[in-house]
């Protein structure tokens, strides 16, 4: 096991690391930027430091800001949370370089599953039906030529993108045309890569993902799924487990087919393939997640596993340690992404302080959370301000907790998306467990929060 | 306590006049004005005298009001308190100001009250340009440096990274020691203005700046 590990991210997940490192026994130093000096991680760590300035260029996503933190801090290890350079091969390598771990697949693996087309691909050899898509495109012609061989409606995706950023929906040549040069600009500017491809959309369908951990000795284990359909413009809001969406046999079939793709690829650490699942109940794989996940803490309520210890382990070389037998999910868990979002003015994205803030309480009730009344928020990073998760012993008495703790919930001072989520939750869609990943942007959120005001 | 209020929009707007555009603008200066004298200010002037802060500047619609408080100001009235300063358990000394700059940011004026009077020219200190072990020039105390003079190096995983003061000055004492672990921003040296000697000695009986749990 590691001695020291140097935690390079913010907010909720760098304590949430720290929690993790305390119950390990290992030592940890937070770092973090100089708009983080009072974030709570970096008060309440043992130790902490300052990378850098406020910009992230310069502080979380500096890999030799990063790296000289843990090596005169004396770390074995860095862990990269999610976000900032927590999938990139390159940090990963130059950790290695300087004799450090990186918390994380290895640096090889990382590259292996880089390109999403190329996973696909090397997850389709494995069995697993991919959702149809083109390989990078050249140049206009290839990408009409591919969008007409897949079939319209398609959407263009930049291969080294996340989050939705430079995704476009094209339900015509026409659009397609349009869209290249967009997301192409786009992709450049926020990865510094424009390469493309291209995707089947599938209208109405299901955002699941399985969660799994392969280690180096071959072993590996799903820890189920997660259904994340209720989304705004392809960033999740709302997270559960299991998923309404499928029967019984056919999570068990979804799950064990992710878990032997994966392995058989050659997979190590923690890991989350995503599919999406069409009104037929076929599931296609789109991409897989080399990381932590914002979403882990509903798999770890019904589970029981502590999957950031369990993360750290299997890149410290030690086995997981369990089977698949081992693994019992039981009851129903449901998370809230709880943002500094204005629903009312487009979530437009709010900083400035804190004035209360209560969490809730309560059987199954866990609030992962960096805040404390009288943080301010800074306005150069996301908006997430934290994760309201609720278990209970099956989906609607999950959803009963959930609207009780929501109630409970309080954050002063600025705007949050609160009352949207109760909205949600009273919505008979929801309710009914039939939300598709279109749904909030078709229908907009105001008739959510109009309904769930009255 | 001074206050002004400038139209950064349209100085000439004259309400006698038939144009139209011209009446409908001179309306919304008017209320502009309406309310910045009875909502604004009035809050203003009370925020500011809860505040450390010197000024205080607001816009409304194309006005603008600027606040800003006599020189004298007693600065012993702020006080701290919020959860961060009962929180932070760590001994952490280390900078706070914007690299290179020797005054205060916004920030510290905001959210960090010193309780202690400083004079502003008495915090000035070069700072680390980024997280590394620390590698001084040999200068003297009392040698004279202009700004942007390399008074010491950073070495960044073997990239060496200058340290450079930030202001013309002499060289006072040093706040960490050569081959020590020094994080983005850490005062390393401190910087005296010329009329400013006088403080010297009150610079050295002060708590050099540390890492934090520095191993």
């Amino acid at each position: 096991m590691f001695a020291k590990i140097l935690i390079a991210n913010r907010g909720e997940i760098a304590l949430r690391i720290l929690r993790a490192c305390r119950t390990l026994g290992v030592g940890a130093v937070v770092a973090y930027s100089e708009a983080d000096r009072e974030s709570l991680a970096a008060q309440l760590a043992d130790e902490a430091i300052c990378i850098g300035p406020a910009d992230a260029r310069h502080s979380y996503l500096s890999a030799s800001a990063i790296v000289s933190a843990a090596v005169v801090t004396g770390c074995d290890a860095i862990h990269p949370g999610y976000g900032f350079l927590s999938e990139d091969e390159g940090f990963a390598d130059v950790v290695r370089a300087h004799g450090l771990t990186f918390v994380g697949p290895p640096a090889e693996v990382l590259e292996r599953f880089a390109s999403k087309e190329g996973t696909r691909r090397l997850l389709g050899a494995q069995g697993l039906p991919t959702i149809p898509g083109s390989g990078m495109l050249r140049d206009e012609a290839h990408a009409l030529e591919e969008a007409e061989r897949i079939g319209y409606p398609v959407l263009v995706k930049p291969s080294a993108g996340g989050g939705g950023k430079g995704m476009r929906l094209c339900r015509t040549p026409r659009e397609l045309e349009s869209s290249l040069k967009v997301s192409r600009s786009e992709a450049m500017a926020g990865f510094g890569d424009d390469s493309l491809y291209l995707e089947k959309f599938l209208d109405d369908s299901r955002h699941v993902e399985v969660q799994v951990a392969v280690d180096r000795f071959g072993n590996a284990i799903h820890m189920g799924e997660r259904d994340c359909s209720v989304q705004r413009r392809h960033q999740k809001l709302l997270e559960e487990t299991p998923s309404p969406s499928l029967s019984d046999a056919a999570r068990q079939e979804l799950c064990d087919r992710a878990v032997k793709a994966v392995a058989g690829a050659g997979y190590e650490n923690l890991g989350t393939l995503e599919f999406l699942v069409d009104g037929k109940g076929d599931a296609y794989f789109i991409e897989i997640n080399c990381r932590i996940q914002v979403e882990h803490p509903i798999t770890e309520l019904c589970t029981g596993i502590d999957m950031v210890a369990l993360q750290i382990k299997i890149a410290a070389g030690e086995p997981i340690g369990m089977t698949q037998a081992d693994v019992v999910s039981r009851g129903h868990a449901i998370e809230f992404r709880i943002l500094a979002e204005d629903p009312a003015n487009d979530f437009r994205p709010q900083a400035g302080q804190v004035d209360a803030y209560l969490a809730p309480g309560g059987p199954g009730v866990r609030m992962d959370s960096h805040l404390y009344p009288g943080y301010d928020i800074p306005s150069y990073y996301d908006s997430l301000l934290g994760k309201l998760c609720v278990w209970g012993p099956d989906r609607a008495q999950a959803i009963a907790r959930a609207d009780a703790a929501l109630r409970e919930l309080l954050v002063d001072g600025v705007i949050t998306n609160i009352e949207l989520h109760r909205a949600i939750l009273a919505n008979q869609v929801f309710i009914d467990g039939k939300v598709t990943t279109g749904l909030l942007d078709r229908v907009g959120s105001a008739p959510f929060v109009a309904a769930g005001n009255r | 306590m001074t206050g002004t209020l400038k139209s950064g929009a349209n100085p000439g707007a004259n309400p006698g006049q038939a144009d139209p555009e011209k009446a409908r603008r001179a309306r919304q200066d008017r209320e502009a004005i309406v309310r910045l004298a009875d909502d604004l200010l009035p809050a203003l002037i009370a925020k500011l005298a809860a505040s450390g802060l010197g000024e205080i500047e607001v816009r409304e619609g194309g006005w603008k009001a600027r606040l800003r408080k006599p020189a004298t100001a007693d600065a012993g009235r702020r006080s701290g308190g919020r959860v961060a300063e009962a929180l932070a358990g760590h001994g952490h000394a280390a900078p706070r100001g914007a690299a290179g700059h020797g005054r205060p940011d916004e920030r510290d004026l905001r959210s960090r009250p010193e309780a202690e009077t400083v004079e502003e020219s008495d915090r000035i200190a070069a700072r680390s340009p980024a997280v590394g072990i620390y590698h001084p020039r040999d200068m003297a105390v009392g040698m004279r440096v202009r700004s942007g003079d390399r008074i010491g190096s950073v070495d960044v995983l073997g990239v060496q990274q200058d340290v450079v003061a930030p202001v013309d000055g002499v060289i006072g004492s040093s706040l960490a020691e050569a081959g020590e672990a020094v994080e983005y921003g850490q005062e390393l040296v401190r910087i005296g203005l010329p009329e400013h000697l006088a403080g010297e000695t009150d610079l050295l009986a002060r708590e050099p700046a540390t890492l934090a749990g520095r191993p």
